[in-house]
């Protein structure tokens, strides 16, 4: 069946001309192993999705008792029986309407059935995987045919066996279009998932080869996933990512100067991206792996570990982990590179939490296991200029409007060191194997202690630190810097994000004190500085972040800003 | 002031009615970041002050129009200019800001700011006598307002009307690139220790906008694509132009690297700027497109090559790009030719 599709070229780059129409579809070198692990597969019922379709099926039945199968056994149907069956099923339950108590081939009989009802239907490619048909019904079948066959003279019988043949043949031609087609439909999909929202695509976009979903499918929840998912959909983010080499080296160095805390493990990577922290693992020894991530460019990382012949340890699975089912109860290690921009920015720690709760064994470890955030107060008259005070004069106009909201949000940038004017203070530590959703959401005290670089206090600089901690009962003290950290005795890894050390694509928070409306306090080397700092989650936009600072001279007056980070 | 918050809701709900990838494009706009970079882009915003300011015997008492406005920085540059009056029209909220920045340099009775979308608003004025725009995209026309301003001119501006810029010049060579394609490209090959080509596939479709040094280029720069803003409609911009690229010295290519050229020639004197790898910096920087292959040219040798472009048909602020290229020479060993497949998004 699979020698039925046509193959796509092999690469971006073709020296012949007659693909003038399809000339920019991206370059997919399908490989047909791979194919039936590319697709995720979403429940008949419900929301869940499944990396084959035997396991979907007998899901449906456990948990709503549709058996699928004894369906089509019972109706006896062919290919594009099973196709209808599937988006009847489908078209109710986007419908909200119940199925028959039994389906009958009437059900059946209507052709707009063979219209998907999920754009990129994984199932219907699947077909072929599922058990035979029933063999009794098949086999009589056949056997009818075949009596009805010998009943005539000899010369008649091999004519109508031909005639047969020929049939069969035309049947063929078409199942195999209809495959095609489908499979261009589904490039396409995949096509457009490279730039298009996904939201977009449930709201009903029509596509050509593909229906669209009723107008008056309910009108999608303004979540931001969406939109978060699809922004780590293009490779140039990853290449960021990769060529960080702070970060990915850390995740190296532990993982393969650790290798026995991997060595026949089964581990779990969240949030996986291109793959390399779970080729890491499996370099390492790891019995299983699986990889998890909702973004498109799961694909790639598919095509990774099958480059690199780690297909056999590797299974990739497109989802949000809270909706995937994995093929495992429980696993020894979660490796996870959920850090945002001030460390929390992005909320996807909630998601490695849900994980640990769900799949981690209760002596599984945490990898990386504890983080902590620090603040430190800045001033950098340089910088105020050039970015602050720059509007008051352009070309000759006053442009002080842009101003507006330049302090309402956080700015992500590399500070020099020497911008820092006081001590930093580490005002949170978390134990990733203990900590809750809850603690992601606190108001610490910070204090510090001014030193000569003072000329103003311009704001605070954000940033964060990374332990990876050999066991679960390692202890990180709540001070420790990554570096110090790192220094103890064994070989540790760790590393920071702040502004002493190599720049990391997290950069630093800036926090610049709106000094039209802040009181100017008298600073100086030797001053001690002491207030707040909150961070919490916005209404309305889940993954952003709020920060508060508050801060004084020790023994003075207060005062408060809160700064977006969106 | 209660209206103008009203009619920032408005503004919102309409931007959130908008396709997805047009919502994407409008609300990139709202951000202070990238106005600050267009407006510290010394190259770009001086000569259209230049333009402007030393024309002033053009501009006065003139009804122009400023496509895109932005901050307003184009519209009171006119208005300093003598304009009679001066209309900016911007899709993106940041049209609230510039009414603000017009306000407080006492340039409100001068300039109208409307915002919406240049095909729905209604004009103050039937007609225009100029209209002003920066609308060039990387590439040119990626991301381009073009196509906006070609509506404006169909429908206001007057016969003998002109447009500031109104000549927009693509041009194309050859570089040496040897070491940044590794960086770039050849990365993906081993990528701590693994093979990362599915990545490469996808770097090598993408064209790189980025800087280009002068002593990098191998071959004599060719214009693929010349626009006369008087005369230009939008089919114009889906184009195919065969070229030849002559060597200036022996070398080796391996991308093509494009730029623009813009020009006011209804200016006194005629003002230009170029965003090529021989002269200042813009935020336009260069394109580059890598060859799947590695040229070898000797001097004066040419590599025919052919360039293709389209808006992508799903959304047209995408381009398809497809680039041809031959290079014939008397020793088989060198000869090369291929077609490479690009997506600009």
């Amino acid at each position: 069946m699979t020698e039925a599709f046509p193959r796509s070229d092999s690469g971006s780059v073709s020296s012949s001309d007659n693909e003038e129409d399809n000339w920019l579809n991206k370059p997919g070198d399908e490989d047909d192993d791979e194919e039936q692990e590319r697709i995720s597969i979403v429940s008949l019922l419900d929301d869940k999705v499944f990396s084959d379709a035997p396991s979907m099926l007998a899901y449906c039945k456990d948990k709503f008792g549709f058996d699928f199968l004894a369906v089509r056994d019972r109706l006896g149907l062919d290919f594009h029986g099973c196709v209808k069956l599937i988006n009847l099923v489908r078209k109710g339950v986007k419908s909200g309407t119940s199925l028959p108590t039994e389906i009958t081939a009437d059900h059946l009989a209507d052709d707009s059935l063979l219209i998907p009802v999920l754009e990129d239907d994984a199932l219907i490619f699947c077909l072929d995987e599922l058990p035979e048909l029933g063999q009794g019904q098949a086999d009589a079948g056949a056997a009818a045919e075949g009596k009805e066959a010998l009943a005539g003279t000899k010369a008649p019988a091999v004519d109508e066996l031909l005639h047969k043949n020929a049939q069969m043949q035309a049947e063929l031609e078409d199942l195999t279009k209809q495959f095609t087609n489908y499979r261009l439909a589904v490039e396409q999909t995949l096509d457009k998932r490279w730039g298009v929202d996904e939201e977009a695509d449930k709201a009903g976009a029509s596509k050509p080869g593909a229906v669209a979903a009723p107008a008056d499918a309910e009108e999608p929840v303004r979540d931001d996933s969406a939109y978060y998912f699809e922004s780590y959909d293009h490779s140039d983010i990853h290449e960021t990512m990769i060529k960080d080499a702070v970060r990915t080296n850390a995740y190296r160095d532990f993982i393969y100067a650790n290798k026995h805390l991997f060595a026949g493990k089964t581990v779990l990577d969240i949030g996986c991206g291109t793959g390399i922290l779970s080729m890491f693992c499996a370099r390492a020894g790891a019995a299983r792996v699986i990889a998890v991530d909702n973004s498109a460019i799961l694909d790639k990382a598919r095509e990774n570990v099958f480059r690199n012949g780690l297909d056999g340890v590797i299974t990739c699975v497109r989802g949000r982990i809270e909706d995937v089912v994995l093929p495992v109860d429980a696993v020894d290690v979660i490796v996870s590179e959920w850090m945002g921009y001030c460390l929390l920015y992005e909320a996807m720690l909630p998601s490695v939490f849900f994980a640990r709760d769900r799949y981690l064994r209760p002596d599984g470890l945490l990898v990386p296991s504890h983080a902590s955030m620090w603040v430190a107060p800045v001033s950098d008259g340089e910088y105020v200029a050039e970015n602050i005070d720059w509007w008051r004069d352009v070309y000759g106009f006053d442009m002080r409007a842009m101003q507006a909201g330049i302090y309402a949000e956080a700015r992500m940038t590399v500070m020099p060191g020497d911008a820092v004017c006081g001590e930093a203070h580490a005002f949170r530590m978390l134990d990733l194997h203990t900590a809750k959703v809850e603690d992601l959401v606190f108001e610490d005290k910070w204090q510090t202690t001014l030193s000569d670089k003072v000329d103003a206090l311009d704001g605070f600089l954000v940033w964060f630190d990374c332990f990876f901690g050999e066991s679960r009962e390692e202890v990180v003290e709540a001070r420790l810097t990554a570096k110090e950290w790192a220094a103890g005795g064994r070989e540790r890894v760790a590393f920071t994000t702040g502004p002493f050390d190599t720049a990391t694509h997290w950069r630093q928070g800036l926090y610049l004190i709106d000094k039209t409306k802040a009181k100017e306090i008298e600073v100086g080397p030797g001053k001690k500085l002491a207030g707040e700092i909150r961070y919490s989650t916005q209404e309305g936009h889940a993954r952003g972040l709020d920060i508060r600072v508050t801060w004084g001279l020790e023994g003075g007056d207060k005062q408060a800003q809160t700064w977006q980070l969106n | 002031m209660a209206g103008e918050g009203m009619e920032i809701e408005v503004a919102e709900k309409q931007l959130k009615s908008l396709d997805h990838s047009e919502q994407h494009y409008f609300n990139s706009y709202n951000h202070h970041g990238i106005h600050e970079e267009m407006l510290k882009d010394e190259v770009r915003t001086r000569s259209y002050m230049n333009a402007i300011v030393q024309n002033k015997h053009i501009l006065k008492d003139k009804v122009v129009l400023d496509v895109g406005c932005g901050t307003g920085i184009l519209s009171m540059f006119a208005a300093k200019a003598g304009a009679k009056h001066v209309i900016g029209v911007d899709m993106s909220t940041i049209i609230f800001k510039a009414r603000e920045i017009v306000k407080v340099n006492g340039l409100s009775d001068k300039i109208t700011l409307i915002q919406g979308k240049m095909e729905e608003i209604e004009m103050p004025f039937p007609k225009v006598d100029i209209i002003i725009s920066e609308w060039m995209g990387y590439f040119l026309l990626y991301e381009s307002m073009l196509d906006t301003v070609l509506y404006a001119r169909d429908t206001y501006l007057n016969k003998d009307g002109l447009i500031f810029p109104d000549k927009a010049t693509i041009f194309v060579a050859g570089i040496e690139d040897g070491d940044y394609k590794e960086e770039k490209i050849g990365f993906w090959d081993n990528v701590y220790g693994f093979n990362y080509s599915p990545l490469k596939d996808t770097a090598l479709s993408e064209p790189l906008v980025d800087t280009v040094e002068m002593k990098a280029v191998v071959t004599d720069p060719t214009p693929v694509l010349t626009l006369d803003l008087y005369k230009v409609q939008a089919a114009d911009l889906a184009f195919s132009c065969p070229f030849d690229l002559t060597a200036r010295r022996d070398d080796f290519i391996h991308a093509l690297v494009a730029w623009f050229d813009i020009e006011f020639t209804a200016c006194h004197k005629p003002i230009r700027f170029s965003t090529g790898p021989h002269t200042k910096y813009t935020h336009w920087k260069q394109t580059v497109f890598y060859l799947q292959d590695v040229l070898t040219v000797e001097q004066g040798e040419k590599v025919e090559c052919a360039l293709h472009n389209r808006p992508n048909e799903k959304n047209k602020r995408d381009l398809d790009i497809k680039v041809e290229y031959r290079l014939e020479t008397t020793d088989p060993n060198r000869q090369a030719g291929g077609t490479c497949l690009y997506k600009m998004c």
